[in-house]
């Protein structure tokens, strides 16, 4: 006879399951009791977003299952950005939840919210479990949604009656799902239209979002683009799918996109998406959006077609295999001669202006940070002006180089993510950039990096703004700077030494020599291969604005750039 | 007005998340009907939307777990190539559903 929650810790091993990130709680007890025993490792956030953010920064450095637990009520409550910020970036999550006993549901218990009901919008499945009987099957369908298809996740509410009940167990189940006629397979008959609207192609690009990453399929993608050598561009999911120094890789596109990106996606007549939902940060004003073109989108989730604007080809399927399957038909073609687009895409003339104003320190800084880096660094960016800032400088090939928070845009993302992707790869440099707001939305988590004694590197762009709120209120609301001052920040040197973490300043001035001096760039060597975590606070100027961008509303072509 | 017939699993949460895909786009549901149908469940909405959330609607509808077919049109029952059924790996984009519903889905 087994207890439930020692059915629901074997059934999570048997999912392969050795890292959770949780917080406990009343009604999750009886799980963390059994959880000594169970072979699975814990790691105790300081606040159950922090672990669903870990969870899930652990699932997007490996693209393994995360797992969070929370209690009941907050417990819970709690985890809810995360879900949602899992939901909306693909990322296999399984949360689970302890609940009040099943005779207290309905009853506004303590501590009880209806977790099922406010996940519904969130979860690509949830359950809420009534029986102790239903465990295993429960869990393997919990664990089989939250990685099949299209990745997202999931919730397991089980009150805790259910977990302290006992039964016989019979060991873990395998899942079995039930066919439906809408069910994806690769299909290989989109080819020959493709290769049609291909050849008709004066003007093709290729848009890479973190759908290839998702599906294994980066290898396949690189080869075929290398292939094609047609102006390719990623993003921000997609940035290190692509080599960099790759000839017709232009960068990032979007809203801060490089100026080349967002104007070959503008003029194209075939625009071919690997693997991104075209979120509207990438597309602009949707009715201006790549308005020549023809689109042929390779996507694995048919709900993420036509959001924007309908396509022409949709090539729905995992990107494993229909990768391979058009590569493999366009090497029978001749291919048209795409030289002089190609010139003119990636021509010098297209680069942005140099000028980065108020922010070219910040933007030294970066480059200099990024280029001590090994190749297989991991870069965990906040939300705000540094993750475009980090993103426009990121120049890895490490396809799970650069992790975000890109479609929820949540603040506080980056330090707990960063703890997850620290522990998925312990050998790994993992560089934490975080504004000074996002920073203190999870500072809490320093705890949890100091406890495991992780060498993580965080580095805070201190400009003591909510500074892209501020760059907005500067460009579009007459510089009326409403509640967006931090100018009263803690220092966040101090508040990392009384965690028992060493912390430094570097103060912008010190980026204005170029080349930046060897101490400066000594700091930042020793500051990366130091063993301990250790915190860098950059200090920016307050008024940095992020360049090029493409204000709401406009189309891609109507970049603005930093003034001289 | 446009119809839309979904047939799903009736486990947790699923009418539910039919249901939420209506909601979270502010649609009024003037009609709303949930029967037992063989061994699933289906049901039947009228709702005012463009030819556009149309196709995003019964792709929606379709990446939910327990749905089993999504009909933008006449119901099931009714045999008719008037009626857009998402059945097949390669959807058609939604300029292509939103006409054949128009012309034989109309409520």
């Amino acid at each position: 006879m087994l207890k439930g929650s020692e059915i629901v810790l074997r059934c999570l091993r048997a999912e392969g399951v050795e890292l959770a990130f949780g917080y406990p709680g009343g009604a999750i007890m009886p799980l963390y009791d059994a959880l000594p025993d169970s072979g699975i490792r814990h790691v105790l956030t300081r606040h159950e977003q922090g672990a669903a953010f870990a969870a899930e920064g652990y699932a997007r450095a490996t693209g393994n299952v995360g797992v969070a637990i929370a209690t009941s009520g907050p417990g819970a409550t709690n985890l809810v950005t995360g879900i949602a910020d899992a939901k909306m970036d693909s990322v296999p999550l399984v949360c689970i939840t302890g609940q009040v006993r099943n005779a207290m549901i309905g009853s506004d218990a303590f501590q009880e919210t209806d977790v099922f009901g406010l996940t519904l919008a969130l979860t690509k499945w949830s359950r809420l479990v009534r029986s102790i009987e239903e465990l295993p099957a429960v869990i393997a369908e919990a664990f089989h949604w939250a990685r099949s298809g299209r990745p997202g996740p999931v919730v397991v509410d089980i009150p805790t009656d259910v977990l302290k009940a006992k039964t016989e167990f019979a060991g873990p189940i395998k899942f079995q799902p039930h066919p439906k006629p809408s069910d994806i397979h690769g299909d290989t008959t989109f080819t020959e239209t493709l290769i049609a609207l291909l050849e008709n192609a004066k003007r093709p690009v290729a848009l890479v979002g973190a759908g290839a990453k998702l599906a294994g399929a980066v290898e396949d993608l690189r080869e075929l683009l290398a292939y094609l050598q047609i102006p390719t561009f990623a993003t921000v999911h997609g940035l290190g799918a692509i080599p960099p120094d790759a000839p017709y890789y232009l960068g990032m596109v979007g809203m801060h996109g490089t100026r080349a990106a967002n104007l070959a996606l503008h003029e194209t007549d075939l625009l071919m998406v690997f693997g991104a939902r075209l979120d509207d940060r990438v597309t602009g004003d949707p009715s201006r959006f790549a308005p020549h073109a023809r689109i042929a989108h390779f996507e694995i989730d048919p709900s993420q077609l036509d959001r924007v604007r309908a396509c022409d080809l949709p090539v729905i399927g995992d990107l494993v295999e229909t990768i391979p399957a058009f590569y493999s038909a366009v090497r029978r073609i001749s291919l048209p001669d795409w030289t002089q687009w190609r010139a003119v895409a990636c021509g010098a003339d297209r680069a942005e202006p140099n000028a980065r104003g108020l922010a070219s320190p910040t933007i030294r800084f970066l480059d200099e940070l990024f280029r001590h880096l090994p190749e297989d660094s991991v870069i965990v960016a906040d939300v705000g002006q540094h993750q475009m800032w980090a993103a426009q400088r990121f120049r890895s090939s490490s396809p799970r180089g650069f992790i975000t928070s890109g479609g929820l845009g949540a603040m506080g993302f980056a330090l707990p993510a960063a703890i997850g992707v620290q522990l998925a790869k312990p050998n790994t440099t993992v560089v934490c950039v975080s504004g000074d707001g996002g920073f203190q939305i999870n500072i809490q988590e320093l705890a949890t990096v100091k406890r495991l004694r992780l060498p993580l590197k965080m580095v805070i762009i201190d400009n003591k703004y909510l500074g892209m709120v501020r760059q907005w209120q500067e460009l579009f609301y007459a510089r009326n700077y409403s509640e967006t001052d931090l100018s009263d920040n803690p220092d966040f040197v101090e508040v990392a030494r009384a965690y028992r973490i060493y912390g430094d300043h570097l103060d912008e001035d010190a980026m204005v020599e170029v080349p930046v001096n060897n101490a400066v760039s000594g700091m930042l060597e020793r500051f990366l291969r130091s063993p301990e975590p250790e915190l860098l606070v950059f200090d920016c100027h307050p008024e940095a604005n992020v360049y090029p961008m493409v204000p709401a509303g406009a189309a891609l072509s109507e970049m603005i750039f930093e003034q001289e | 007005m446009q119809a839309f017939h979904i047939q799903y699993r009736n486990t947790q949460g699923t009418l539910m998340r039919i249901l939420n895909a209506a909601s979270r786009r502010g649609l009024e549901m003037p009609y709303v009907q949930a029967t037992p149908v063989d061994h699933e469940h289906a049901v039947t909405l009228l709702l005012e939307v463009s030819p556009k959330q149309i196709g995003q609607l019964c792709r929606d509808w379709n990446a939910i777990v327990d749905v089993t077919r999504v009909r933008a049109g006449v119901p099931f029952t009714v045999a008719t190539h008037a009626a857009s059924e998402w059945t097949t790996p390669h959807l058609p984009a939604s300029v292509r559903v939103a006409a054949n519903a128009a012309t034989g889905a109309s409520a």
